[in-house]
């Protein structure tokens, strides 16, 4: 493997994603920063320091790692792992096991866990308290190696978002290698992907690669339905909701006919129940209550404060009315969106971030 | 088989229990404090492994009774001389598996020890030498039980061991010694191999036991 002529800035507190294809150099890259691979020539600089001038082992202490095959040292139980760095650094036991608990918290796991073995432990659990042992000094920087590629897709999702969750309270430094697109997207205040030679393609937020991929490598690396995900980007806040098809369950026949909505959505103590189309309603009596009406699924909702407009349209595409349900924290039925409300928000959505200065602003 | 012949004898079987407690145990354990600091050195040093590796084989090659006799003119027909011979065999067990173990230290261990900032001694003494014990402890019981029982021959160069009663048996047409003798020796065997394993099962907490 070999890294060409990297020129790479990575802005304190935010979380940079190096990704691309194997032997593209990513991996060598992140191990020259804490020099566990020594460049032949460059510099790398640490806050303005050459890490070269360091002494690599005191370097390292200052610096968390974490590598996807965890690396946890199998003779030591979970709170000796976690206390690894602060117990080389001269703190004394007990100070350095109650670290180690305030870390479990953190990274989600129970304090029970603590006087466990690795062997003990779940992939998933095992990965957290590899986080935590990288956090146990708490190190300005955090490398992380492909951290979370050897656990299956449920588990690789929570763990992403527990760092992202953690890195919003910490603020580290974090660089990170993987060679998923989607958790670079998902994870990144900055993506640079590499080439298959080892040369860096693009460097930009995720919305960035998504919206402007600045050639075709990029583009197919991305994905072809990029314009999808890039809607994660939109907030669905801005979102036109109707109110007109929503009606509870105590409301007549008669009622949802006046309408005049092709689908009704009926609602009890806020909370969707289901769809009824109009046409079923045709035969029934005008003062039966819609709760006595079989309805069909709602499939699923979005969230309007905090969801994205790609929430929206996932929850349009699956509902058999076309339409999305916006609800509110208590999951209470805020309103509905067509399908040319979606388009709508989402070509004002398109337009503000093309001409917005700094398009990279996470929602 | 004449069990009168055991409580009447009781005083100099144990005592050649002793002796050969001394010759069997002790030799491996020799042997394990030089075999740690060659295997340590065979492991960081790969140049290093095969000479070793084929001065400890060559040794082990020589039959038991020439080396006693190779040691006979300058450590005499003394247990110094046995002792010497039964440790030089246990390297070409217990070498290999320290080796062995520490080969055996997963690579991203040792790798998150380098990033967690071990430098080389830390790191081979708190991670890498821990996780090589099963190995090593399972080289030194082979050589435990393979010395314990080679040092009845010891007899043979006139140095006291339960390999005394297999001579005097033999000689006198008493199969009883013999049968204690070997019931004996057997019996340490199994011993100090349980002994070991109570040893490592202490030491390695951390193995997955199923």
């Amino acid at each position: 493997m070999a890294v060409h002529s990297l020129d790479l800035e990575v802005p304190a507190g935010k979380t940079v994603v190096l990704v691309g294809p194997s032997g593209c150099g990513k991996t060598t890259s992140l191990r020259m920063i804490n020099r566990l691979v020594e460049p032949t020539s460059g510099r790398i600089l640490l806050d303005g320091e050459d890490v070269r001038a360091a002494n690599p082992a005191r370097l390292r202490r200052g610096i968390g790692y974490v590598i996807q095959q965890t690396g946890l040292f199998p003779h030591r139980t979970v709170e000796d792992n976690i206390a690894t760095v602060p117990l080389l650094n001269g703190w004394g036991r007990d100070k350095a096991r109650g670290r180690a608990r305030e870390l479990l918290k953190l990274v989600g796991l129970d304090r029970a866990l603590a006087k466990r073995y690795p062997y003990q432990l779940s992939g998933g659990q095992q990965q957290r308290v590899g986080v935590a042992r990288a956090l146990a000094a708490d190190p300005p920087v955090l490398l992380m190696d492909e951290p979370f590629s050897a656990v299956d897709p449920l588990i690789r999702a929570s763990l992403q978002d527990t760092l992202i969750a953690l890195q919003s309270e910490l603020h580290k430094t974090i660089v990170l290698v993987t060679h998923d697109i989607e958790e670079a997207i998902k994870v990144g205040d900055l993506v640079a992907l590499f080439r298959p030679e080892g040369r860096l393609a693009q460097v930009g937020t995720p919305e960035e690669l998504l919206g402007a991929p600045v050639d075709d490598y990029v583009a197919g690396f991305v994905g072809f339905d990029r314009g999808i995900r890039r809607l994660s980007f939109f907030s669905a806040a801005g979102l036109d909701l109707n109110a007109g098809p929503v009606l509870a369950a105590d409301a007549t026949v008669a009622k949802a006919q006046a309408t005049g909505e092709p689908w009704i959505l009926v609602v009890g103590d806020g909370k969707p129940r289901g769809w009824v189309p109009a046409e079923r309603l045709a035969a029934m009596s005008g003062d039966t209550p819609l709760g006595q009406v079989r309805a069909d699924g709602f499939g699923h909702t979005f969230p309007v404060a905090g969801g994205s407009l790609r929430a929206a349209l996932d929850a349009a595409v699956i509902s058999p009315a076309g339409q999305a349900i916006g609800v509110d924290e208590d999951g209470r039925v805020v309103g509905v969106a067509t399908f040319d409300q979606l388009k709508a928000a989402i070509q004002a959505a398109d337009r503000a971030g093309r001409t917005a200065d700094e398009p990279g602003a996470r929602p | 088989m004449m069990w009168s012949w055991i409580p009447s004898n009781g005083a100099q079987i144990w005592q050649y229990t002793q002796d050969h407690i001394l010759l069997g145990v002790l030799s491996p354990l020799i042997g394990l404090a030089i075999s740690l600091p060659l295997g340590i050195a065979a492991a960081r040093w790969r140049w290093f492994y095969p000479p070793v590796l084929t001065i400890v084989n060559v040794l082990y090659a020589i039959p038991a009774l020439a080396l006693f006799v190779a040691l006979i003119p300058s450590l005499g027909l003394s247990d110094t001389n046995v002792i010497v011979a039964l440790t030089l065999y246990s390297l070409c067990i217990i070498v290999p598996n320290v080796v062995a173990g520490l080969r055996a230290v997963p690579e991203p261990v040792r790798q998150a020890a380098t990033a967690m900032g071990y430098g080389a001694l830390r790191r081979l003494v708190f991670v890498e030498l821990p996780l090589a014990v099963p190995v090593i402890i399972g080289g030194l019981r082979v050589a435990m039980v393979s010395s314990i029982s080679l040092a009845s021959i010891a007899q043979l160069i006139g140095v006291y061991s339960l390999g005394y009663f297999f001579i005097d048996g033999e000689q006198r047409a008493f199969p009883t010694e013999i049968y204690v003798a070997l019931v004996l020796i057997i019996a340490l065997a199994l011993a100090c191999d349980l002994v070991l394993v109570g040893v490592r099962r202490a030491l390695t907490p951390w193995v997955a036991r199923s």
